[in-house]
């Protein structure tokens, strides 16, 4: 787990120095005074500081910073049965926002929660079939007539 | 005064029509349910509702989606009387000595105290809300922008000291929602910034997107670590406190509704410390301080009572200064500008029909909740049968449609999985999520005020610290830091005499 805070600060210190290169490309002070780049670059420094530190205590004292997980925290990895799951959610959620535009709201929905529910163990096939129905169709017609949410067709105008 | 109270007639009027009416049931009845399912939080929860609102007009859609807010702070007591879950963080203490009531036959009696203490601290907050809010709005009125630059650093420095177990973590989360807030054109230029030629960049991340992603998607990842709970059948019965009960409650309520208004004024405080400073100062003047966690009604009811004080405290510094002090607080401020609102003290000057609408649907609207919870508890308790998994698939189906709705953008689907991921790696390494987003939602108006103070003095900085009130603001910003620090320093620096 502390390995995930040297990361983190890592991390940090990449997007902090990524923002500061990028600052200097705009424009810092102009005629009326601080120019676009001028915040961000500040934020940056200051950012990449704070996350030099963090790594400077990390390293120093393996009891510091206070709330940094100590080193018998426990692991950061989840078990495969919770890795399945989670890693599960994560590829069906991208599935089904590629699938949103060519084939509607009402199937990618239905499609979704079907697979969701069998990802996420259940084992009830007609009330699989029920709340997938209810919560594609049933809630695209409350949304798109009742309630007037956009929601996307589809090419076979589903 | 008698302007207020003529304002406040007027919002009536407005806030008691039938459709306003209805939203506030609707509202209500769906942030009770928000907080009843556990892992759906009132942050994640209000954001998702959003496009329930986008037909209706601005005071409808303010009255209902504050609604959501404070029925969510009530309904996450059900479940942790009921099952020792807390359905919103601020409910976490009522798990100790309200699942011992349970446990003891007394569930009826934990969520009765529960919903009128609620009750009545959410109607006495909203009365002193009714009576700060004027002043505090013309006094906010004379407010330059270095005055307001400062006001938004204080702002942020409570949110980031408070908000986490480290300091340094809680900055870096800060500064990180302030830049991200920065991508998009230049609001002083009209430059674009870090936009790397992506149209749908130009106008920035969407907050409720992020918001979506960090609070919805990231909660369900993190759920899903663990193995799902059982389907739990419970009966209530006796839902009014024994005389007894109720003589030893009273004094609880009172104190929960001052400790959750008075820290619902300080941005950054959150929900959680008013409802565990409320459980300490009951057990501190307890004669019987040993037998809370057994089952004390005061440990219930005083809690309680601060959490939903809170929550209509909370609202004055949205409504007077226009800054949020909790990630929720800021989906509500994120819901006034996708209405074109910016809320701050202009909002009582350009539009007090809308502003005291929504404080008089406060009134209403926990008096609706009372109803809700008092005779449909058993309602509530039948929702905790239901699978999570179904809750879980369903919650992830509403944050598909609340972010792609907004812009129907699938784009904003990718930044809501995106935050999604981040959030549940951020809440298993334990950094604080609150104050990214505090930042992201103040970021645009702390560039903009400290920019055109600049341009006010030509570039010179001496301009925050020659005027007064903006001094005092920034001197207090930097004694919280140094103060936060020193509490979060080892024990070496803060106590050299200690052995």
């Amino acid at each position: 787990m502390r390995r995930g805070w040297f990361v983190t600060a890592g991390v940090f210190l990449a997007l902090f120095a990524g923002t500061a290169f990028l600052s200097f490309k705009l424009p810092l002070l102009d005629a009326l005074g601080p120019g676009p780049g001028f915040f961000p670059l500040i934020l940056a420094l200051l950012g990449g500081v704070l996350a030099l530190a963090l790594v400077v205590e990390l390293k120093r004292d393996p009891q510091a910073p206070a709330g940094a997980p100590q080193p018998d925290a426990e692991p950061f990895m989840p078990d495969q049965g919770a890795l399945f799951r989670i890693v599960g959610i994560i590829v069906l959620l991208l599935a089904a926002f590629t699938a949103l535009d060519p084939l509607g709201y009402r199937v990618t929905s239905f499609l979704f929660i079907v697979l969701m529910l069998l990802v996420l163990g259940v084992r009830n096939y007609l009330a699989i079939v029920l709340v997938a129905l209810a919560l594609s169709f049933g809630v695209f017609h409350s949304f798109y007539y009742w309630l007037k949410v956009p929601l996307p067709i589809g090419e076979f105008g589903l | 005064m008698v302007d207020t109270f003529h304002h406040l007639m007027a919002g009536f009027a407005a806030a008691a029509t039938p459709t306003n009416l209805m939203f506030a049931f609707i509202g209500c009845f769906l942030g009770t349910l928000i907080g009843v399912l556990p892992g759906i939080g009132p942050a994640a929860g209000t954001a998702i509702l959003i496009p329930l609102t986008f037909q209706l007009d601005a005071t409808g859609a303010i009255i209902m989606l504050a609604a959501i807010y404070y029925g969510a702070m009530y309904g996450g007591t059900i479940t942790s009387v009921l099952i020792n879950v807390p359905g919103e963080a601020a409910s976490v203490i009522t798990c100790i000595d309200g699942h011992a009531m349970a446990k003891k036959g007394r569930a009826g009696a934990a969520l009765g105290i529960a919903a009128i203490g609620s009750f009545i601290g959410g109607v006495v907050a909203t009365v002193l809300l009714v009576l700060v809010a004027t002043p505090l709005s013309r006094l906010a009125l004379s407010f330059g922008p270095p005055e307001f630059f400062a006001l938004m650093i204080v702002g942020l420095v409570l949110v980031t000291s408070l908000a986490g177990s480290s300091l340094l973590a809680g900055v870096l989360m800060t500064i990180t929602g302030l830049l991200i807030s920065l991508i998009g054109l230049d609001p002083v230029r009209g430059a674009p910034r870090f936009t790397f030629g992506i149209p749908e960049l130009f106008d920035g991340l969407g907050f409720i997107p992020v918001v979506m992603g960090l609070f919805g998607v990231g909660e369900i990842l993190a759920t899903a670590e663990k193995p799902y709970r059982e389907v739990i059948k419970t009966n209530l019965r006796g839902l009014i406190p024994s005389r007894e009960e109720w003589n030893r409650s009273m004094g609880a309520i009172w104190r929960g509704t001052g400790i959750g208004f008075f820290l619902g004024l300080i941005p950054g405080v959150g929900a959680i410390i008013p409802t565990f400073m409320s459980y300490i100062v009951e057990k501190r003047l307890s004669k019987h301080p040993e037998q809370f966690g057994t089952g004390v009604i005061e440990g219930v009811a005083g809690p309680e009572t601060a959490n939903n004080s809170y929550a209509n405290g909370a609202m004055v510094p949205l409504l007077t200064l226009g800054i949020p002090s909790s990630p929720t607080i800021a989906v509500l401020m994120g819901a006034f500008i996708i209405n074109g609102l910016a809320p701050g003290p202009l909002l009582f000057q350009e539009r007090p029909d809308l502003v005291w609408a929504v404080i008089a649907s406060f009134f209403i609207g926990n008096v609706l909740l009372l109803i809700l919870n008092l005779p449909l508890v058993g309602l509530w308790a039948k929702i905790l049968e239901i699978p999570y998994q179904y809750i879980c698939a369903g919650t992830l189906l509403f944050c598909i449609i609340g972010a792609y709705s907004i812009n129907q953008s699938i784009f904003d689907l990718w930044v809501m999985l995106g935050c999604g991921v981040i959030g549940y790696l951020m809440r298993k390494l334990s950094f604080p999520l609150a104050p990214l987003v505090l930042g992201l939602i103040l970021g645009p108006q702390i560039e903009k005020s400290m920019r055109t103070s600049l341009e006010m003095s030509a570039g010179d900085f001496s301009i925050f610290v020659t005027r007064p009130l903006s001094a005092s603001l920034l001197a207090l910003a930097i004694a919280i830091l140094v103060f936060a620090a020193m509490q979060f320093a080892p024990k070496e620096i803060r106590d050299p005499n200690a052995d």
